[in-house]
């Protein structure tokens, strides 16, 4: 946003020496404005690709991912002979898609039966469980886990905005309140922000975020007329596990997202690895959830690596695209952080969440924020400094990262996942046009901007 | 010809040949999902799925699709609602929920849906 409002300023100041990239302490040369472009061009064909040249785009997708990844790869070597951006990119994405793809999996080996009629009262139940469980195995892995049931209770009563809720609810707001919920809350856990500091800070605005929410869905689903399914109420247990061995594998996952060297000293670096142990174990769990999986329950979930082979691919991309974006952004916000209030950077980390990775979002907003009080998001010391004497920043910051995924299809990883599986189940998901047109500019919108009026004005 | 219930009773597969599928059957289709495309326009210029008029059986063509096998897992399953030719289609007791496996030598393994698969008509 920042950079559209002084494209002029870009242009006049690119190629000009030393900034510090969030998260690092190393200088880099600006890059031109132009490199947005591979950038801008993939997110219009992950846009459009799906609803104009379907299985062109299926077969190329990935292609075209690596491809724009390249360009911006070999630009920053070979033309600004920075190989660090390019590494710390490499560095978050594998970290990314370790989570991911682990928590994927593992959810694919277990199967929950939910035998409850739904209707609309055991839905916001249901969708506030989601919420608060999304804080414990991360939005991701509560997405994974409860989509299916979801979808099995409302199966005779289904339209796409059951989906709709379950993305914005489960798959982005829920996730707020720990750092484990969503990744750019655990960013800030690994630059010094205390675990508890989220939920301490943040509780009034996610239950306020939650509730309005909800509301907003109870009002679609009162008037859904279709009745849920009376088989489900036959059977035996409301709630069925199968594949609960899996669940150790989960907590081996959560566990290990603190195996970090920067959280336990103890932990050995791999530098120069691209990983650290962190990401070994995930993708070992990875493999063992797969490879000791129950046949039928493979089968009852229809497990395919399509899902997680298409996040995998468009992330790459995205996450290597992405970066002349968020320098730009970042020594953008820099320049002008003296004008930058809690509202700015509450609409403007929650505006390019919904396009951009969340992580890479909110870490540069950190740093801009703590730029204004001469802070170093390097130095913990000097986070733990910021979120005592500023946190109202650091709060419109965290909001606007997780809450604001929800606006669009790749605002969050899990979910593209949940449109997939979803229409993998015969549901009509709506367009990636039609979710922003239809649901999140008038659902979400009207939501954040009274987030905005009670706790960011000013 | 094996009617739908002798076929699935008897476990009579089906065959699969790159993009095509033909099923010991005679039904007409409502409603068809392969991996996330969910397919109802089964009309001539439709470039879904191509549905040739045969004596004794059903002849599918995936048109989007060079090979079925490359795109679908083993545990991944061709969606079907149908009824079974000579059935009151306006009937909903008459529609029938099937998935297709692809299985090795070209053979199709057909089963009703189980209530774990997850298929909204």
């Amino acid at each position: 946003m920042l950079f559209f409002v002084n494209v002029a300023v870009f242009a006049s100041e690119t190629g000009q020496a030393g900034d510090s990239l969030a998260g690092s302490s190393e200088h880099f040369v600006l890059p031109n404005p132009f490199m947005v472009l591979p950038f801008i061009l993939l997110l219009a064909l992950i846009a459009t690709g799906p609803i104009f040249y379907k299985h062109l785009w299926e077969r190329n997708y990935h292609k075209i991912s690596m491809l724009l990844g390249l360009v911006t790869v070999a630009y920053y070597i070979v033309f600004l002979n920075d190989v660090k951006s390019v590494e710390h990119s490499v560095i978050e994405y594998l970290s990314f898609i370790a989570l991911l793809t682990s928590l994927f999996i593992a959810s694919g080996s277990i199967l929950i039966k939910v035998n409850v009629k739904a209707a609309p009262l055991t839905n916001v139940l249901f969708l506030l469980f989601g919420a608060v469980v999304s804080n414990l195995i991360g939005t991701t892995g509560a997405s994974m886990l409860l989509i299916r049931p979801f979808i099995k209770m409302n199966r005779e009563r289904m339209k796409p905005y059951l989906i709709i809720f379950f993305i914005f609810i489960v798959s982005n707001i829920g996730g707020a309140l720990t750092p484990i919920g969503d990744p750019p809350l655990f960013l800030g856990f690994l630059r010094g922000v205390p675990f508890f500091w989220v939920i301490d800070n943040v509780f009034v605005i996610w239950l306020l975020g939650i509730l309005l929410t909800i509301a907003v869905f109870f009002l679609f689903d009162i008037s859904n007329k279709k009745k849920g399914s009376s088989e489900m109420v036959k059977a035996k247990f409301p709630v069925e596990l199968t594949g609960a061995k899996n669940l150790i594998f989960f907590a081996i996952i959560i566990v290990s997202v603190f195996l970090d060297p920067k959280v336990l000293s103890w932990v050995p670096s791999l530098s120069p690895l691209p990983f650290g142990i962190r990401e070994i174990i995930m993708f070992a769990v990875a493999f063992a959830a797969f490879k000791t999986a129950d046949q039928e329950i493979l089968k009852a979930n229809e497990f395919d690596f399509e899902p997680i082979k298409e996040v995998a691919y468009l992330f790459i991309g995205i996450f290597l695209t992405m970066i002349p974006a968020l320098q730009l952004i970042a020594h953008e916000s820099r320049v002008y952080n003296h004008y930058l209030t809690q509202a700015t950077f509450y609409w403007s980390t929650g505006t390019l969440s919904s396009f951009l990775d969340n992580a890479p979002t909110y870490l540069n907003f950190l740093s801009a924020a703590m730029g204004k009080f001469g802070l170093d998001v390097n130095k913990a010391v000097d986070v733990q400094h910021f979120v005592t004497v500023d946190d109202v920043y650091l709060r419109a910051i965290s909001v606007g990262a997780v809450f604001f995924g929800a606006m669009t299809y790749i605002g969050n990883g899990p979910n593209f996942m949940v449109k997939s599986i979803s229409e993998r189940a015969g549901i009509e998901m709506p367009s990636f046009f039609t979710y922003i047109i239809k649901y999140s500019l008038p659902i979400l919108l009207p939501i954040f901007g009274v987030t905005w009026f009670l706790f960011f004005r000013g | 010809m094996y009617t739908l219930d002798e076929a699935l009773g008897k476990k009579i597969n089906g065959l699969c040949y790159g993009n095509r599928i033909l099923l010991p059957f005679k039904a007409q289709l409502l409603k068809v999902v392969v991996e996330s495309d969910i397919i109802t326009d089964f009309s001539r210029s439709s470039k879904g799925i191509q549905v040739v008029d045969q004596k004794d059986f059903l002849d599918l063509y995936f048109l989007e699709y060079k090979r079925l096998s490359d795109s679908l897992s083993e545990y991944e399953a061709i969606k079907m609602v149908l009824v079974e030719e000579g059935k009151d289609v306006f009937d909903l007791g008459n529609h029938r929920k099937v998935a297709l496996y692809l299985a090795e030598k070209h053979q199709v393994t057909i089963e009703e849906t189980e209530a774990d698969i997850l298929f909204i008509e």
